[in-house]
């Protein structure tokens, strides 16, 4: 990770950006219901081409009613997943902290989870999921206090903000009506499965909004990465540039949990495997994240849906998978966080 | 740039750092010494901006700190701090560019220029060839340089640095203030140090300031200011000055 840093990104930042975009047409011929690759093709090249429907096969109504959205959320949703990872990472100068030791992650389940249960579809379940992502980033800051920049204390206070909303969404799951509840469940297990373009009109200009402001953010994440003391020193308006990214990274993640549930670890395995590959420089780690978070929630989707002949829930999956890879990681280089 | 302190009073907890009327001139090397806890730190962080102040206390090249915006400030006052914790594992470069995030808007990445900035300073402290390693790869002295190129690509007039010479051996310890001495000579810095060693701030600054509980006991050229008496009164106890061979030496 010394000079070859440089070398190794010119072969991998192409590469970060190709890599989702393949998967995703990769993808699109797994499931259920097989289509050849070839089908899939003259299909999205009928409904692209001038005069060309979507509609008619049943190839046809399988891949843009269903595969195409759950697909492009799995893209969304990790680069979001990734990217607000690696920015909070930065700012807090904390590489323990993400969305889900913030508390943001079931802040926002239980906003969306409110907003499903009482007000149905009235709300996109974002809104709500938002309001609830800030409300628990900012109790993790109002306990945490002054101890702000150091890593035990504001763990501490997400645990704690964390354990709270976990409990407000089980009395949301009690006082739901069976029905409501088994999807309820099913989607705070973290799933794609019942991604709708209606769900998706919402989340990804969201996400595509956030994810560019924090790309255009990356190279003054380097210098909020220092503390307090210094990036004020060298000019920064440390507590405003704090709350924006914090905003921004909160409303990408309300906006993915909303529609998907919770997915953990992605936001902290993705960045801390590119900071080893490719060195901390947050230029290089904000967009190196955002494509390889895309790839792998496309692939821990295509596991989800392919290996059994039910649905793995791919929060399920991401964390089973993701922990011990971590807990490797750990070991391997201690070096990067000490 | 001179560093002007008039009325400057701030408190922290039971601590009350207190200067009436301090000046220190323009590209000069003025140290500041005193027992732990004189405050010299928290003057330092006072005039970096990184604590803030009252207005109308602390003015540097006659401009209100307090009435300055961050950035405006950060490109007349340069701060070096003490070995800080390295969280992120930067390449040396990149952390040395963190120095231009004053001239850099926040949604931008920095130019060929700035990088260019970054190398020149690298070389100006001697780390040619140290762009590419990483800060966990340095030795502590070469941080420190590390850390002073990051105040020098600053472009700022007044550099402070904190304790620029703890930990580190004799060699290393000579060659930095040797460092903070040229700056001041060759490039017309005002340079202003925290310091425990007696014999280095002698020999290397135009100016001493004493420091004790928060406030300034004396001022000005070492030849001028040093007294066995002013020593005591400082540090609490007995200390002989000793020349030889034109150094001077404090004996304890």
């Amino acid at each position: 990770m010394t000079g070859s840093g440089a070398k190794t990104l010119r072969w991998l930042l192409p590469a970060a950006l190709v890599l989702p975009v393949v998967l995703l047409l990769a993808s699109l011929n797994l499931g259920v219901y097989h289509i050849p690759l070839g089908e899939v093709w003259r299909t999205l090249a009928g409904v692209f081409s001038p005069g060309g429907t979507a509609s008619g096969t049943p190839a046809a109504d399988i891949l843009f009613r269903i595969r195409l959205p759950r697909l492009l959320l799995a893209m969304f949703g990790g680069a979001a997943l990734a990217v607000s990872g690696a920015s909070l990472q930065a700012i807090f100068k904390n590489p323990l902290v993400f969305e889900f030791s913030l508390g943001i992650n079931f802040g926002s389940a239980f906003g969306a989870a409110l907003s499903l249960v009482f007000l149905g579809r009235a709300l996109p379940p974002q809104l709500s999921a938002f309001a609830f992502g800030v409300l628990a980033v900012g109790l993790v800051l109002f306990i945490a206090g002054k101890s702000i920049s150091q890593i035990v204390p504001v763990l501490l206070a997400g645990i704690i903000v964390s354990a709270l909303f976990q409990a407000l969404l089980s009395l949301v799951e009690f006082v739901a009506n069976p029905y409501a509840l088994q999807a309820l469940i099913f989607w705070l297990l973290g799933s794609l499965a019942q991604a709708t373009w209606a769900d998706l009109r919402v989340t990804l200009p969201v996400v595509g909004f956030g994810v560019a402001a924090l790309y255009g953010f990356r190279w003054r994440l380097n210098v909020l990465s220092l503390g307090d003391e210094e990036a004020r020193a060298l000019g920064v308006n440390v507590k405003w540039e704090r709350i924006l990214v914090i905003a921004v990274a909160t409303l990408i993640v309300a906006a993915v949990t909303a529609v998907a549930g919770v997915i953990s670890w992605v936001g902290l395995i993705v960045p801390h495997l590119v900071r080893m590959a490719a060195g901390a420089d947050n230029r290089k780690v904000v967009p190196l994240s955002a494509g390889f978070g895309a790839s792998l929630l496309i692939v821990a989707d295509d596991v989800a849906r392919g290996v059994a002949s039910f649905e793995i829930p791919i929060g399920i999956l991401t964390s089973v998978v993701g922990l011990p890879f971590f807990i490797l990681l750990l070991r391997k280089s201690r070096r990067i966080w000490q | 740039m001179n560093v002007r302190a008039g009325g400057l009073v701030f408190t922290y907890e039971d601590f009350r750092l207190d200067i009436p009327d301090l000046t220190l001139a323009a590209g000069c090397l003025t140290s500041i010494v005193g027992p732990n806890g004189a405050g010299k730190s928290t003057f330092l962080k006072c005039a970096a901006g990184v604590l803030a102040v009252p207005r109308g206390t602390l003015f540097v090249a006659g401009r209100d700190l307090a009435g300055l915006r961050g950035r405006d400030r950060a490109r007349l006052v340069g701060y070096v701090p003490q070995e800080p914790a390295f969280t992120f594992n930067y390449a040396v470069l990149d952390f040395v560019l963190t120095g231009r995030a004053a001239f850099i808007p926040a949604f931008s990445s920095p130019s060929s220029h700035d990088l260019k900035l970054a190398e020149e300073s690298l070389h100006y402290v001697g780390l040619d060839g140290f762009a590419d390693r990483t800060l966990l790869d340095l030795s502590s002295g070469e941080r420190r340089l590390a850390l002073i190129a990051r105040a020098l690509a600053q472009e700022s007039d007044i550099l402070l640095l904190d304790e620029p010479t703890s930990f580190l051996d004799p060699r290393h310890e000579v060659e930095t203030l040797a460092l903070c001495r040229r700056l001041a000579d060759e490039r017309a810095k005002t340079i202003i140090v925290t310091l425990h060693n007696l014999e280095m701030a002698v020999k290397y600054s135009d100016a001493m300031v004493f420091m004790k509980g928060g406030r300034v006991l004396a001022s000005g050229p070492p030849a001028e200011v040093l007294s066995e008496a002013l020593l005591r009164t400082v540090y609490d106890m007995d200390m002989k000055i000793v020349e030889c061979a034109g150094h001077i030496f404090f004996v304890k």
